[in-house]
C-alpha cells in the first residue's frame, strides 16, 4: 500500500474515532439510536415472520429459505449503514452548504460525507442482522460448503455494494436537484418493504420492474435463490452474478457522484 | 366567525408550495401510483396459496393495504422543502417569527396542518376513485359502513394531528432528538398498521398496540372499511378514538405552554 | 402621527444559566454528575428611552447584549429584573397586544415562506395581522416604489438574493404599519447600492410615517447617515447614551494627524497624550490619548520633532476609531459577563 493510501486511511480512522467520541457525548441520544437500529430491524422480523408463519410456501419456498433473503438483505443493509451508509443525509448537507465547505478542504467530497458523523444505529441494524442470520443458517437444511459460505459473503457484500450504489445515484442527482433527497426516501422504503420476499409472488411485470428498473432482486433475492437452488425469472449466471454487478453497479455510481460533483452548482447562489 | 377565519391563509402554504413546485407533485403522483401497484401485488401474490387468514380475505387485506398506502398520503409530504417544521425554525433561530405575530403559535401550526391534509385529502380521494373504478379496492359493505368509516377517519386524523404534533414539539425542548423521533414515527408506521394490518401480529402486539394511541390513526378505520371490525363493535372503537382525541388535546395544549416558557426563557 | 409609539426601558436585567462542560473525557463524567452551572449576565441594569418617530442605534461589539435587549423589547424573552414598555405595552406581558404594535426584522433570519413567491407571504401576513385589503395594496405599493419590490416579487423566497430576501422581510415587518420597528442588523451583508436603498427607505419611514425605529448594526456609515441618537452598550451594561458629537467628544479623538515617514522602515511608537492609531505602511496614524490630551498643534509638534516626515495631513477621525475607542474605553468585565443569546 503506498504511503498516501495509508496516510489517509489514519485520518479516516481518527476522524472516526473522533465521530465516535461526539456520538457518546450524548449519552441518551447514542443509547437510543442503537436501539432505535435494533428496535427497526426487529420489526422487520416480526413482521417476516409473522407473514412467513401466516403464508407458507410463498413462492413455492420453503419458510427456512424465505429467511435467508431478510438475512442477506438486513445484514447488507447494516453493513451499508456503518460504511457507507450517510449519503442519506445529503441532501441536507447540500441545502446548508456544508458541500461547499467540503470542497475547500483537500479531501474527497464523498469521504467528508461518510465522515460527517458517526452511524449509531447501525450497531443495533448489524447486531439484529446478526441475529437474522444466525437464525436462518440454523435453520437452513442446505450444505453450508466453503464454496456457498464464500458466495453468502460475496453476496452480502454485493448486496451493501449495490444499496450504496442506489443512494450515490440519488445523491449525485441531489447535486444537481437537491429535491431528490425526496426519491432517497422513497428509496429506503421501497428497499425496506419489498427487499425481504422473494420476488416471484409477484405479477411478471411488477417483478421485472423490481429486477431491471430498480434492481432491489439483485440485493437478496436473487442471491438467496442461487444459494437454495431456486429458479428466477432471470437466466441463472445474471442471478448467480449478482454479487459482481453490486460492484459495477457501485463504481458507475462513484462515477456518476464524480461527474455530479463536476456539475455542482451550489445552493442559493 | 371572524376569529376562525383569522389567519385562514396560513393553511394555504403547503398546497401553494405544491402548486408552485410541478416537479413534487409528479413525483407525488408516480410515487403512489407505484406504491399502490406494488403493494397491491405483493398482498395478492401472497395470498396466492392462501385462503382467509387472520380474519382476513385477500380482498379485504388487498383494500386494506391500499387504502393504508392513500391514506398515509394524508401527511406525508416533503415537509423539509418548506422549511417550515419546527425542527427547521429551531435550527435557523426563525421560530422567534412565531411569538411575535398576532397569531398563536398554536393556531398557526393547527391551519397549516389542516391545508396540509385537506391537501393530501385531496389527493387521497382522487387515488381512491381511481383505485375503485379499477378493481383493486372494494366498496364498503354498506352505506353504514361507508359512514362510520368516515367518522372514524376524521377521528383517526385527529389522533394523528396530535401525534404529529407532539413530534414537532419535541423538538422545542431538544434539536437532538433524532432518535427519539425515529422512534414515535416508527411506532407509528408499525402500530397504526402502515407496513401490516395488527391483525396479522401476534396477540400480545395487538394487546400492547391497544393501549397506545396509534392504532386509532389508521387500523381502527381501515378494519372498519373492509368489515374486519362489525358494525356492532364500531361504537366501542369510535368511543377509543374519541378519548385519545380528548386526552392528546389536553396533554399538547399543556406542551404547548412549556414550549413558550420555553422559547421566553431562552429567546429562541 | 403615532403619539403613542415610544419605548421605555428601565434597570432592564437578564440573566442566563448555563452549564459548562468541563474539558476531557472525566471532565464529560463530572459534568453528567455534577453539571457545573454559571450564570451569565446578558443584560444589566439597562435604561434609556425613545420618542416616538425617533430613529435610536442600539451599538456595542459582539456579545454586547444588543439582540437580548431587542427580544425582551419584543416579547420574546422575558427579563429577569427591571422593566420596558413599548408603545405603552408591557411586551412580555401581553405578547399578542405588543406584536400588533411592532414590526421586526432579524436581518440574518427570514420569516418569508421559503417554498412560496414572496407576495404569497405578504398575503399570508395580511390575514394575520388582519389588515384591510385596501391599506395593505396601498401599502404595498409605497414599499415598492422605495425598494423596489415588484421586480422579485413572484419569485419564490428559496431563490432571491440575500438583498432581495432583506428588502422583502423589512417589507414584511411594516406591512401591518407597525409604529415601533426594531431591526437587529438589517444591512448585514448586503452591497453599498442595496444598503443604501434600505437607508433611504428607513429614513422615509421615520420621517414621512412617524415610526419608532430601534437600530443595531456594525456598521458605522449607517449610523452617521440614520441615527440622531445612539445607545452604546458593552459587557452587558450601557455605557453611553447621546448624540454622535456627544460620543464623539466622550471617546473620539477629534483629530487625527496622519504622517508619511522618510524612512518607512522607522519604529513608530506612542508619544505622550498622542497614540499611534494605525500604521499603513510607510504612514502613520496618530490620535489623543486619554483626558490629558495635547491640542492638535502641541501634537504635530511632538510628532515632527521625534520623527522624520515628509509629507502631513489632519483629518477628523471617522466613527469607527471612536466606537473602537469607545468599545475598548468600557471596561472589561469577567469573560462569562458577556453573552448575547442566541
Amino acid at each position: 500500500m503506498s504511503v498516501k493510501a495509508v496516510k489517509s486511511l489514519r485520518i479516516v480512522w481518527r476522524i472516526s474515532l473522533l465521530n465516535i467520541r461526539a456520538a457518546m457525548e450524548y449519552r441518551t441520544e447514542f443509547l437510543l439510536n442503537i436501539a432505535i437500529g435494533a428496535i427497526w430491524q426487529m420489526s422487520v422480523i416480526v413482521f417476516a415472520t409473522v407473514l412467513l408463519a401466516r403464508f407458507t410456501g410463498m413462492g413455492g419456498w420453503e419458510s427456512s429459505d424465505v429467511l435467508l433473503i431478510p438475512a442477506i438483505r438486513m445484514l447488507a443493509h447494516g453493513l451499508f449503514v456503518l460504511l457507507l451508509g450517510r449519503t442519506h443525509f445529503i441532501g441536507r448537507q447540500i441545502q446548508e452548504g456544508r458541500i461547499d465547505i467540503y470542497l475547500l478542504r483537500p479531501m474527497p467530497v464523498h469521504r467528508q460525507v461518510q465522515l460527517a458523523y458517526f452511524p449509531t444505529n447501525a450497531i443495533g441494524d448489524l447486531t439484529v442482522a446478526a441475529g437474522l442470520m444466525a437464525g436462518a443458517l440454523s435453520r437452513s437444511t442446505l450444505d453450508w460448503s466453503a464454496g456457498r459460505v464464500s458466495y453468502l459473503i460475496a453476496a452480502v457484500i454485493g448486496g451493501m455494494l449495490l444499496e450504496a450504489a442506489l443512494f450515490t445515484a440519488v445523491a449525485s442527482a441531489c447535486l444537481r436537484y437537491p429535491a431528490a433527497d425526496y426519491w432517497g426516501r422513497w428509496l429506503e422504503e421501497l428497499l425496506g418493504t419489498f427487499g425481504s420476499y422473494p420476488l416471484n409472488v409477484l405479477p411478471k411485470a411488477v417483478g421485472g420492474f423490481l429486477t431491471f428498473a430498480l434492481p432491489l432482486a439483485f440485493v437478496a433475492y436473487f442471491p438467496a435463490a442461487v444459494l437454495t437452488g431456486h429458479d428466477t425469472a432471470v437466466p441463472y449466471w445474471l442471478a448467480a452474478s449478482s454479487p459482481l454487478l453490486g460492484l459495477l453497479a457501485y463504481l458507475g455510481a462513484r462515477w456518476l457522484w464524480r461527474w455530479g460533483l463536476g456539475h455542482y452548482a451550489g445552493v442559493n447562489g | 366567525m371572524a376569529s376562525v377565519l383569522h389567519g385562514w391563509r396560513a393553511a394555504r402554504v403547503t398546497p401553494l408550495g405544491e402548486l408552485h413546485t410541478p416537479p413534487r407533485m409528479t413525483a407525488v403522483l408516480l410515487r403512489l401510483t407505484v406504491q399502490v401497484v406494488l403493494v397491491a401485488s405483493l398482498w395478492r401474490g401472497l395470498y396466492s396459496h392462501t385462503g382467509t387468514t387472520a380474519g382476513l380475505s385477500r380482498d379485504q387485506a388487498v383494500t386494506y393495504a391500499v387504502l393504508a398506502v392513500l391514506a398515509s398520503r394524508l401527511r406525508e409530504l416533503d415537509q423539509y422543502a418548506g422549511r417550515d417544521t419546527v425542527l427547521q425554525h429551531m435550527h435557523f433561530g426563525t421560530i422567534v417569527y412565531w411569538y411575535l405575530r398576532p397569531l398563536p403559535p398554536q393556531r398557526y401550526y393547527a391551519l397549516r396542518a389542516l391545508g396540509e391534509q385537506l391537501y393530501g385529502l385531496a389527493w387521497a380521494l382522487g387515488g381512491y376513485v381511481v383505485c375503485l373504478a379499477a378493481g383493486v379496492v372494494e366498496p364498503p359493505g354498506s352505506a353504514a359502513v361507508a359512514g362510520v368509516f368516515v367518522v372514524s377517519m376524521v377521528l383517526g386524523q385527529w389522533v394523528l394531528y396530535y401525534v404529529m404534533l407532539l413530534l414537532d414539539q419535541l423538538c422545542f425542548f431538544t434539536i437532538r432528538n433524532n432518535s427519539a423521533m425515529l422512534i414515535l414515527i416508527f411506532a407509528q408506521n408499525l402500530l397504526s398498521g402502515v407496513y401490516a394490518p395488527l391483525w396479522f401480529f401476534p396477540d400480545w402486539f395487538i394487546t400492547l398496540s391497544g393501549f397506545l394511541p396509534f392504532q386509532a390513526t389508521l387500523s381502527v378505520p381501515l378494519s372498519i372499511y373492509v368489515g374486519r371490525i362489525e358494525l356492532s363493535d364500531a361504537g366501542a372503537q369510535l368511543a377509543v378514538q374519541a378519548a385519545w382525541v380528548v386526552a392528546l388535546a389536553l396533554f399538547t395544549r399543556w406542551v404547548w405552554r412549556r414550549a413558550a416558557r420555553r422559547v421566553i426563557s431562552q429567546g429562541g | 402621527m403615532h403619539l403613542n409609539g415610544n419605548i421605555e426601558v428601565r434597570g432592564l436585567s437578564r440573566t442566563f444559566h448555563t452549564t459548562v462542560r468541563r474539558p476531557g473525557f472525566a471532565g464529560a463524567l463530572r459534568s453528567l454528575v455534577n453539571p457545573r452551572k454559571v450564570a451569565k449576565h446578558a443584560v444589566s441594569d439597562v435604561t434609556f428611552s425613545v420618542a416616538p418617530g425617533e430613529l435610536l442605534a442600539l451599538l456595542g461589539p459582539n456579545g454586547a447584549g444588543k439582540s437580548t435587549t431587542i427580544k425582551m423589547l419584543t416579547g420574546i424573552l422575558t427579563p429577569t429584573a427591571g422593566e420596558a414598555r413599548v408603545a405603552g405595552v408591557v411586551p412580555y406581558e401581553e405578547r399578542e397586544r405588543n406584536a400588533r404594535n411592532i414590526g421586526t426584522v432579524f436581518g440574518q433570519r427570514t420569516q418569508l415562506w421559503w417554498d412560496l413567491p414572496v407576495r404569497e407571504s405578504f398575503a399570508i401576513l395580511r390575514d394575520i395581522y388582519e389588515v384591510p385589503k385596501a391599506e395593505h395594496a396601498a401599502r404595498l405599493k409605497e414599499f415598492d416604489d422605495l425598494l423596489d419590490l415588484s421586480s422579485f416579487w413572484d419569485t419564490r423566497v428559496r431563490h432571491l438574493s440575500l438583498g432581495q430576501r432583506v428588502r422583502s422581510d423589512l417589507a414584511a415587518a411594516l406591512l401591518h404599519d407597525p409604529q415601533v420597528v426594531f431591526l437587529d442588523e438589517p444591512t448585514i451583508g448586503m452591497d453599498v447600492v442595496v444598503k443604501e436603498q434600505v437607508r433611504e427607505f428607513l429614513r422615509h419611514q421615520v420621517e414621512k410615517r412617524g415610526r419608532t425605529v430601534l437600530l443595531t448594526t456594525h456598521d458605522m456609515t449607517e449610523v452617521e447617515r440614520l441615527a440622531e441618537r445612539v445607545v452604546l452598550v458593552n459587557h452587558g451594561r450601557l455605557v453611553l447614551d447621546g448624540t454622535l458629537d456627544e460620543i464623539r467628544r466622550e471617546f473620539g479623538s477629534t483629530w487625527q494627524v496622519r504622517v508619511t515617514l522618510a524612512d518607512p522602515h522607522t519604529e513608530v511608537g506612542s508619544l505622550p497624550g498622542v497614540a499611534l492609531l494605525r500604521r499603513e505602511g510607510p504612514q502613520a496614524v496618530f490620535g489623543p490619548d486619554g483626558p490629558d490630551a495635547p491640542t492638535v498643534h502641541q501634537a504635530l509638534k511632538q510628532v515632527i520633532e521625534r520623527y522624520e516626515v515628509t509629507d502631513l495631513a489632519l483629518d477628523e477621525a471617522d466613527l469607527e476609531d471612536v466606537m473602537r475607542a469607545a468599545y475598548a474605553h468600557a471596561e472589561p468585565a469577567p469573560a462569562e459577563a458577556a453573552a448575547e443569546g442566541a
